[in-house]
């Protein structure tokens, strides 16, 4: 019913990877082909692979450089540069080469015998010695037409501080492996120069859209594969009249941000699943006290302490649902680099407008990959908080129709108040009525009707009417689109992608709309145990016999060939059973 | 206002327990208050979880009752937010060295702008009576059937181990030395951690409160200014950051921000 529609424009794009031990450099020259290719106005995703080593051990790096706008990486390989096959072993299950893909080894190291289909080449790498990697640039980009003097620039901006003579080695390196690349019958990328782009990871991109937000307060403790958010701010806050703590814990972390909020300053704290954990309590804090809040929360595999490396989706109920009692709170999910930029903005709108925690999901393989973006689409609209400023007769948690009360900050006279953990009356006083305790359930929960009518964000994509629909959240939305895009069908079968941008409120009307539109659901996620699936039942109805879920286990991303083979089995499903 | 001890009451009146220590370190925070002029807008008392932990609804000032362990890394927040603020610590035992135990090494280390009024009864009064940290071995309480099989810890001591910048013990039957001790907590620069002997009536027997005036009088517990010094507080560290990091980019417009990923 459906085939994958064959790419024909495999010159407008290059997916390759480099993969050796720690000290080859593989890494440090992705960076550079990378960063050269956003210069030159390409579109680039580069993602790094390690071992659990500190320092050394293998490590590997995937780049995909196209013309064209891209959501995810590639399947395949076009290209493969190994500078170890013992390393290379490491990342074996994790690799897919495309037919006929161009294998680069060094020529005193031979290679496995499994490696069939392609089109190997051995070549003196290690005669480089610590110029092998720059080698392997110049060899990159004569035989796939990638931009030589922008990497040629690229690499002496690298070694700038070094001597002359470091700096004469490697453009020398890089030089032999132009010459050798000339040799390579490969084809070459087809593409216009256009206007430089920007180079970011999701991290990066998460700490630059909290100081467009105005977020003056950051505390954090370090976990991987968050805290590159935590570097990014202390560097940047102090020096545009912010503050920065790096605390002991999660719990003071939270803590502190909860703090800094009541006393009036836009504040976030970023952090893992662990963290999450920990800080639960403290969300139900700010929920309660209605102190506005952000937590970025960064996914990577668990439970407990998981894969701390790699990334899974499997935080979602914990987000939904942390911290004991009625809690009220909203939980956002990036998309994709560009995304986590806008969406760690919409994180301050909606938390310091509603006065309520917000939870932004991000994951690993968004957080920690790298991708061009335009600086102009770095802008968002900035909402603040309404701080309260007629004191008379103030009550703090005075019953509204929005939910949302009235708020001072302290230095503000007569706008004394005791907050409170504790359930409390509209002065804040504590108060364990029955009655106080509905109203004011009733009171917080209506912030969520407020955000979910003002932000029902979510990304559609494809066929209005579609025969297939699938819904998938967070970095999983890019591979779908792809996937949508090469999903053919001979007999006209639409498929339409839907992803929530919040999952809690979620954005029910949109949801239910696309459900009703599509004929079959598919619900793609990387939970095991079917978060996303089991959640959106307890919210939205879904046809039975009409919905299939593909969720599996975490720690290897989604790929656009296993979306394209889950609707292909919907079909063979259905013909069998009728 | 007239800067009356009278003024900072609220009109809350306190849930605790007639003869309870804490009514004398409430009285003593009004008059300190009003001894330092503080404006009521202008000061925050943040407490966590407890009998003690309750103060702030007590205070006619900004207030935060937290949680369990939680009030010093909320006080911080809030220190660090606006430094303006006199920014008032308050809590139980337990409260602060059990649950909140982490939280009081660092921020002692920090020596973050604030002062931490611990209110010490030796108990957990709030759950009614189980042992603390700082229950003596030996003790019976309602979690020790057959004796207390831990020793208790000097508040104290911790502190001085932690970097706190100021440590004094006081003991809540005398309002005015320890009315003294609060003034002094207050004006010093940085952490200042003030233990407060606070009698519980109800878990650990009306005798407590003779029974500390008598250690004293033996000298067996010392009252008054334990540990002093003088250091950098953290906002004085974050304000030096502050001077090395414009320093290093003296333009961080957006773009200059930007240009790190360009």
């Amino acid at each position: 019913v459906f085939a994958a529609r064959k790419l024909t424009v495999m010159n407008h794009e290059l997916s390759l990877s480099i993969v050796g031990a720690g000290g080859d450099g593989a890494v440090a020259a992705g960076d550079i082909l990378s960063m050269a290719c956003a210069r030159e106005g390409l579109h680039v995703m580069k993602t790094e692979a390690y071992g659990p080593q500190i320092r050394g051990g293998e490590s590997s790096c995937h780049v995909r450089v196209s013309a064209a706008p891209i959501h995810a990486q590639a399947d395949a390989l076009d290209a493969l540069v190994v500078f170890s096959w013992a390393d290379f072993a490491r990342f074996r299950a994790e690799i897919t080469l495309a037919e006929n893909a161009l294998v680069f080894h060094d020529e005193k190291d031979a290679p496995p015998e499994d490696l069939l289909g392609c089109r190997i080449r051995a070549l003196p790498f290690a005669a480089q010695r610590s110029a092998k990697n720059i080698f392997a640039l110049g060899l990159l980009s004569s035989a796939f037409g990638l931009p030589a003097e922008g990497m040629r620039e690229a690499v002496r901006n690298r070694f700038r501080k070094k001597t002359p003579e470091v700096i004469e080695a490697n453009m020398k390196a890089f030089d032999a492996g132009f010459a050798e690349g000339v040799t390579v019958d490969a084809k070459k990328l087809e593409y216009v120069k256009g206007a430089p782009k920007l180079l970011m990871a999701g991290n990066e991109a998460s700490a630059v859209g909290a100081i467009e937000a105005g977020c003056s307060f950051f505390a954090g403790y370090p976990i991987t594969p968050s805290s590159e958010i935590l570097h990014f701010l202390g560097e940047w806050l102090p020096r545009i009249g912010g503050r920065f703590v790096q605390t002991e814990d999660e719990l003071a972390a939270i803590g502190a941000v909860v703090g800094a909020s009541f006393a009036g300053a836009k504040a976030m704290t970023a952090t893992s699943g662990p963290g999450l954990s920990l800080m639960a309590e403290l969300i139900g804090l700010s929920a309660m006290a209605e102190v506005p809040s952000v937590i970025v929360n960064v996914q990577r595999g668990g439970p407990s302490t998981g894969i701390p490396t790699k990334s899974e989706q499997s935080d979602l109920m914990h987000a939904v649902f942390a911290s004991h009692g009625d809690t009220p709170r909203v939980v956002l999910a990036c998309t994709g680099v560009e995304d986590s930029f806008h969406t760690t903005v919409d994180g301050f709108n909606i938390a310091e407008e509603f006065q309520i925690p917000v939870i932004v999901l991000s994951e690993q393989s968004i957080a920690q990959r790298r991708e061009t973006i335009e600086a102009s689409a770095l802008t968002h609209e900035v909402v603040d908080r309404r701080i309260a400023t007629d004191v008379e007769a103030y009550r703090r948690y005075r019953v509204t129709e929005d939910g949302v009360s009235p708020m001072t900050i302290p230095g503000i006279v007569g706008g004394e108040y005791q907050t409170n953990g504790l359930e409390h009356d509209e002065q804040g006083r504590p108060n364990s009525m029955y009655s106080m305790h509905a109203t004011m359930n009733e009171k917080r929960y209506r912030k969520l009707d407020a955000i979910a009518q003002k932000y029902p964000l979510f990304e559609r994509y494809g066929a209005a009417d579609a025969d297939v629909g699938i819904l998938c959240w967070g970095s999983s939305l890019g591979v779908v689109r792809e996937a949508v895009d090469r999903l053919d069908s001979p007999r006209g079968l639409r498929v339409a992608a839907f992803a929530p941008r919040i999952l809690a409120p979620l954005p029910k009307r949109a949801i239910e709309e696309f459900v009703a539109n599509a004929r079959d659901l598919l619900i793609i996620e990387l939970s095991y145990a079917q978060q996303f699936y089991k959640y959106l039942r307890t919210e939205i109805d879904l046809p039975r016999e009409h919905t299939h879920v593909f969720a599996r286990s975490g720690g290897k991303n989604l790929t656009v060939s296993e979306v394209i083979d889950q609707v292909q089995r919907m079909f063979v499903r259905d013909e069998v059973m009728a | 206002m007239n800067y009356t001890a009278a003024e900072y009451k609220s009109d809350l009146k306190p849930v605790w327990c007639p003869g309870c220590g804490d009514f004398a370190v409430l009285n003593s925070l009004y008059r300190t208050f009003a001894e330092l002029k503080y404006e009521t807008h202008e000061t925050v008392v943040v407490s966590g979880i407890g009998c003690s932990s309750r103060l702030p609804g007590y205070v006619e000032a900004y207030g935060f009752n937290s949680l369990h362990g939680r009030a010093l890394p909320i006080a911080t927040g809030i220190k660090l937010a606006n430094p303006k603020l006199n920014v008032v610590v308050v809590g139980g035992d337990g409260d602060g060295i059990a649950i909140g135990g982490n939280h009081f090494m660092h921020t002692a280390r920090r020596n973050a702008d604030l002062t931490y009024i611990m209110m010490d009864n030796e108990i957990y009064g709030l759950t009614k009576g189980q042992a603390a940290p700082t229950t003596p071995l030996g003790d019976k309480t309602k979690s020790t059937t057959y004796g207390n099989p831990e020793a208790g810890v000097d508040p104290c001591a911790l502190a001085i181990s932690f970097g706190a910048t100021w440590v004094a013990r006081a003991f809540s039957g005398d309002v005015v030395g320890t009315t003294k001790l609060m003034k002094q907590a207050l004006e010093h620069r940085g952490f200042a951690f003030l233990n407060i002997l606070s009698p519980c009536v109800t878990w650990r027997g009306e005798d407590q409160h003779k029974e500390i005036r008598a250690k004293i009088q033996r000298g067996e517990i010392t009252i008054g200014v334990l540990h002093e010094v003088n250091t950098p507080t953290l906002l004085d560290e974050i304000e030096e950051v502050r001077a090395k990091a414009v320093a290093s980019r003296p333009s961080a417009t957006k773009s200059d921000m930007l240009r790190a990923f360009a």
